[in-house]
């Protein structure tokens, strides 16, 4: 074993001696590498508090905490990720995780301190020496802890739904919702923003755990009407959503509309379990049948009161019946969230109009309190020169004869005037009708706003172009032009800007710029007002109004300055059905407050 | 491959349930008292000499501690997990030190930390990794790591946060 | 006094002390013939806080037991309640300087059960980790094993290399020790530009050292005096002690997993298994320096072949949701001591039933090592121990 060579061949290994040292010099100095994962940085008025990044913390280093300077609103919980270096591996998950891409880790990785306090600290609050390092880890590109695109639904295509009432959305598939459901991070944000703070990461958990039966009870906590939200909810929520930052916002609306799809209406019962609530004999009167007229019944019915609706028209509902087209939100389904509600033991009837039928001192005797949710049903017009003319309609008059199966007048050219949903609304239904009636589309939407600050939902505009109908926004209707008793079209200027420097309404024009759109038949659609002519004066006279002539009310209870009158749904705040739902239950506890006091 | 020896073992113990993972990897049940047998069996006759490891799962819920025995096939490379079930009351397993002397290494390992006896297996009651621990062994799903870290260890004070959706609510809609 | 009585143990050592009739060792310490002492746990080299409790017969071990528990803090029972990609920034500390192995083992069980895929460029980067890994582990051991034994230079010399290495995992995954860079589906992070070449300086210089700590440690009249012929492992005891790695194929053992169950890249790479015959400690100590030479070569292959184009990851959904379905799997890789392995029961929640770590260490480091002890002399303990190459928080986990 030992040879002459092993006692020689060390020996040779002296010329190390002569190198230079390969020591560090200067330890505390020697830079990280490029991605090195050392101190964390936080871009702060990117970050929006959503605490994904506390969630996936292993180690539980990160708490969420309140920061002075940086209030709460709609998408920013106003907290702050707190780390505590005492706790942190720098393993970057929550780098990694961060839904808007605010935080990172600098490649500074040596800091000394003498007092261990100073090692918990709100990165990008608390000023370090590293805040403005520039290199350092970030999330890789390609990299995803959680998928950023949404699952499309289903729908029909343009060319299939153009000349037909049938819902354009399919729904999602089991599969397809459970993927959806999956990206949501849990964070809550949203709920905030919801009106009717519904419990969304729960619910959407509930998909998740293949229990749709608990998501449908949890929506019912808050909200009696998901098959209806679940298809035309303005989903306020999704503009928050945390993953909208970086990728696709979670379809909430959707994901809301499944659980609702999955369970049959003969189930609701089992699942919901509602039976056992304890009754009261007091009375209370509810007038109007849309979103908040039947929310508030609902949830005066879960607290054990006697309810009536008062509804002026042959079917429950309101706007979402007569004025939401049947091919985003199907009279089935309205039928079966209003079934449901109706099935709790509340009463309805029909057909009665309160200040003819039935006067509304008598409804003030009968009952222990009243709830007013007449909604918005009279258009408004612009009264240009013209608006006189047979042919000129108000939107919303033709969309309740189009659900009531009236006829309509349907002309070869038709001119919108108005940017908004039910501008929408009209012109893809009467698209529809010219299709079928004339086998294409000659409808022009028209609107002061310009594109893009056209207050219709973009997928509305999309698909209406989609289904041939124009668009033409950012223009102020001037006259009807009319020969011979017959409407020849609309003339327009161009509208500049809308509101003034103070931010109100007061449209300005360029009235060099002229158009003119042919029309045969002209349409308004912008805006509607409240009738609330069957409040008799002597009560009229008692409320207390704004400036505008809006009745006051008590902003979480709905109360009026007489006490046993609240008044909710559009009239109040809105227009939209979520509003109505979430006034609707508050004033449901509004009433229950009066009554218990 | 992996079927010929499973339908041998089948002619001889009850495999309660057969798991392929893939083609060379399978996991079989057999009952408490016949599982060393069959183990015995792998070893010798089906050339499954390499011991890879035996550890425990712990099924609470359902009052059973799963033994899995992996062992492997170094000619074929093949493996076969053997899983048996036991009783978490009294909780004990026929030993397996006779086959592999370094198995009671294993088993003096699940003593301590599962609470499960190998009666007869070496040195089985020598502490191994803790040293006077008392109480439930640290390894069942019943023992709490975060309670005993939390009441062995010193927290570190002033240490609170809040939930995103919590806490907007009280700062924005409190009363609703 | 007589020879006899000065050397009670010439003659038939490996008969004594006598073994009584229920196996154990007849030592009766109020004798004076015996004296106890605690080898550890205080790190005595590279073999971690570990101890072994020697019984001494003059300066011939008679018994030793292994303590482990120094650093034991639960892994596999924390993991229960982590969420499955929660687990990542903490399987890496069960093999501190092989940390790469636990990524890689943790995260196939993952893929395997969830059938989530890797792209091509993923898994040559986890090869290239992988080999990184194996790598800076020889040269960490290498340190440990000369220093072992007092030669401390060529310990120094080692670990700079090992720096050169770790170097490179900075600039590749952000870490230098704990990479965090394996994740369901691929890896976390692209390779830098100029990565190959960097490394290949740094390649050139460690072969330049590993031919000086050839010279100054392996053609070295010491070393081959004190390891040649000692802590011998007969090959028959492969199976009975679950021994693997070089330990097993220095015993001439053929099996190297990267060969017979080829994972990650390493079909496509050209090596062969190392083997030897004489299963001494010199004998193992050679057999890893010929191993990381290989390594060498193997990174220089996986650099080349390193796809230009393509995701390091593949799209996966939400890790912070992930449900595995009720299932089982093992997942086995082979680290510079061997079989690494991870067993994984899922139970269908967001997160395991049970993960149990296979480290080589768990029976090298007892069971084998006890064997090993008796009847070796004092002042060769510490290189027996190294020579196995255990890190203890494998045992412990
Ligand atoms: S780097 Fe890792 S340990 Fe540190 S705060 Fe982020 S997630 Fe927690
Ligand atoms: S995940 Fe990002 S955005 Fe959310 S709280 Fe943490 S740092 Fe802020």
């Amino acid at each position: 074993m030992g040879t002459l060579k092993d006692i020689l061949s060390p020996f040779s290994v002296w010329k190390q001696v002569l190198k230079e040292p390969v020591t560090i010099k200067d330890p505390l100095n020697r830079a990280g590498s490029d991605r090195y994962r050392g101190f964390h940085q936080n871009e702060i008025d990117r970050c929006i508090g959503c605490g994904t990044c506390e969630a996936i913390c292993e180690n539980e280093a990160i708490d969420m905490v309140g920061v002075a300077s940086i209030a709460s609103k709609d998408g920013d919980s106003g907290l702050r990720p707190m780390v505590d270096y005492g706790r942190c591996c720098w393993c970057a998950l929550c780098v990694d995780v961060c839904t808007t891409g605010s935080l990172k880790l600098s490649n500074v990785y040596t800091w000394v301190d003498t007092d261990p306090d100073n090692f918990r600290f709100i990165p990008g609050i608390d000023k370090k020496p590293w805040d403005n390092a520039e290199k350092g880890y970030v999330k890789p590109d390609n990299y995803e802890l959680y998928p950023l695109e949404r699952v499309s639904m289903d729908h029909l295509h343009p060319e299939e739904r153009d000349h037909s009432f049938i819902e354009i959305m399919k729904g999602y598939s089991d599969e397809e919702a459970l993927i959806e459901a999956d990206r949501c991070v849990s964070c809550g944000i949203c709920t905030a923003t919801c009106p009717a703070h519904m419990g969304i990461p729960e619910y959407i958990k509930a998909i998740r755990n293949k229990d749709v039966e608990e998501g449908l009870r949890i929506m019912y906590e808050t909200n009696p009407l998901p098959e209806i939200c679940g298809r035309i909810c303005t989903h306020k929520c999704e503009t928050v959503c945390s993953l909208g930052h970086r990728g696709d916002p979670i379809s909430i609306r959707w994901l809301k509309r499944y659980i609702a799809d999955q369970v049959p209406e003969s189930a609701y019962a089992d699942v919901l379990r509602q039976d056992s609530v304890e009754q009261n004999d007091k009375k209370i009167a509810i007038i109007g049948a849309g979103p908040a007229g039947l929310s508030a019944a609902y949830y005066l019915r879960q607290l054990g009161y006697q309810v009536k609706i008062y509804e002026k028209l042959q079917a429950a509902g309101g706007m979402m019946r007569y004025g939401i087209p049947e091919y985003r939100l199907p009279y089935d389904q309205i039928d079966k969230d209003v079934n449901y509600i109706l099935s709790q033991g509340v009463d309805i009837q029909y057909n009665v109009e309160v200040g003819k039928d039935i006067s509304f001192s008598d409804l003030h005797k009968q009952y222990n309190a009243v709830y007013v949710a007449t909604g918005l049903h009279q258009g408004r017009s612009t009264r240009i020169p013209g608006t006189d003319h047979k042919s000129v309609y108000q939107a919303i008059e033709l969309l309740r004869k189009i659900t009531n199966n009236e006829e309509i007048e349907v002309a070869e050219k038709i001119v919108v005037i108005g940017g908004g949903n039910v501008a929408m609304d009209i012109t893809r239904s009467l698209a529809r009708m010219q299709k079928e009636k004339y086998g294409k589309v000659q409808i022009i939407a028209t609107s002061l706003e310009a594109e893009g600050k056209m207050p219709a939902d973009l997928e509305e505009i999309v698909e209406a172009r989609e289904e041939n109908a124009t668009i033409n926004p950012g223009w102020g209707p001037r006259e009807i032009l009319i020969e011979n008793d017959k409407i020849k079209g609309l003339k327009v200027v161009k509208c500049l800007d809308v509101f003034d420097a103070e931010g109100r309404f007061n449209p300005s024009f360029d009235e060099s710029e002229e158009a003119f759109f042919e029309a045969d038949m002209v349409v308004e659609s912008i805006g509607q007002g409240a009738d609330l002519g069957f409040i008799a004066p002597e009560f009229m006279e008692q409320l207390e109004k704004d400036h505008r002539g809006r009745i006051m009310v008590d902003p979480l209870t709905y109360q009026s300055t007489l006490p046993w009158l609240f008044v909710g749904g559009d009239i109040i705040e809105g227009p939209d059905v979520i509003h109505g739902v979430a006034n609707g239950h508050k004033a449901a506890k509004g009433i229950d407050l009066f009554l218990n006091k | 491959m992996l079927e010929n020896i499973i339908s041998e073992l089948e002619k001889q113990f009850q495999l309660e349930a057969v798991d392929h993972n893939s083609s060379d990897l399978v996991f079989l049940t057999i009952d408490r008292d016949h599982a060393v047998m069959a183990i015995d069996l792998l070893k010798w006759k089906f050339g499954y000499k390499h011991f890879v490891l035996l550890t425990a799962v712990d099924f609470l819920e359902e009052g059973k501690f799963q033994l899995t025995y992996i062992l492997n096939n170094p000619d074929t490379k093949t493996d076969i997990g053997v899983r048996v079930r036991i009783d978490r009351e009294d909780a004990n397993m026929v030993s397996a030190h006779h086959l592999w002397p370094t198995v009671a290494t294993y088993q003096r390992e699940l003593k301590e930390m599962f609470g499960i006896d190998f009666p007869g297996s070496p040195r089985l009651n020598d502490p191994f990794i803790l040293e006077g621990w008392e109480g439930t062994p640290p390894y069942r799903r019943d023992f709490d790591t975060k309670a005993f870290a939390a009441s062995f260890y010193h927290q570190r004070e002033g240490r609170t946060t809040n939930d995103p959706a919590t806490y907007m609510k009280e700062k924005l809609y409190p009363n609703e | 006094m007589s020879k006899k009585e000065f050397f009670p143990m010439d003659g038939d050592r490996t008969k004594y002390p006598e073994i009584k009739s229920d196996g154990t060792a007849d030592i009766d310490l109020s004798s004076h013939k015996y004296i106890k002492l605690w080898h550890g746990p205080n790190h005595p080299g590279i073999t971690g806080n570990m101890a072994v409790e020697l019984t001494l017969c003059g300066d011939e071990v008679v018994e030793g037991i292994t303590h482990v528990g120094y650093l034991h803090r639960g892994f596999e029972k924390l993991m229960e309640r982590r969420k499955y990609i929660q687990n990542f920034p903490l399987v890496c500390r069960i093999a501190v300087p092989e940390p790469d192995y636990n990524e890689y083992n943790y995260a196939t069980c993952i893929e395997n059960l969830t059938g989530i895929d890797v792209p091509e460029k993923g898994m040559w980067l986890r090869t290239l980790t992988l080999e990184m890994a194996r790598l800076q582990g020889f040269l960490m051991w290498i340190g440990g094993m000369a220093g072992a034994i007092g030669f401390g230079t060529v310990g120094q010399w080692a670990n700079y290399c090992r720096d050169l290495v770790l170097d490179r995992f900075e600039e590749l995954t952000g870490g230098r020790i704990y990479h965090i860079y394996i994740l369901p589906g691929g890896v976390r992070n692209d390779i830098p530009e100029g990565f190959k070449d960097r490394m290949e300086k740094n390649l050139r210089e460690i072969e330049g050292f590993m031919k000086d700590i050839r010279r100054a440690f392996f053609d070295n009249y010491v070393f081959k005096k004190r390891s040649v012929g000692v802590g011998y492992i007969d090959p028959a005891w492969v199976f009975d002690y679950g021994i693997v790695g070089p330990n097993a194929r220095a015993a001439g053992f053929k099996h190297d997993i990267r060969k017979n169950y080829p994972y990650a890249k390493y079909a496509e790479l050209d090596f062969e298994i190392t083997t030897a015959k004489d299963s001494d400690i010199y004998t193992r100590a050679f057999l890893r320096f010929e191993e990381l030479l290989k390594d060498i070569d193997l990174i220089r292959q996986i650099l080349d072949k390193m796809p230009e184009k393509g995701d390091h990851i593949s799209k996966v959904s939400n890790m912070m949701n992930l449900k595995i379905p009720a299932g089982e799997t093992y997942v086995r890789s082979e680290c510079t001591r061997g079989e690494y392995g991870y067993y994984l029961v899922a139970d269908g929640s967001e997160y395991p039933r049970r993960v149990n770590v296979r480290g080589p260490s768990y029976t090298h480091g007892v069971a084998l090592l006890e064997k090993m002890l008796v009847n070796v002399n004092i002042a060769d303990v510490a290189q027996l121990m190294v020579s196995l190459h255990t890190y203890p928080p494998e045992i412990e986990r």
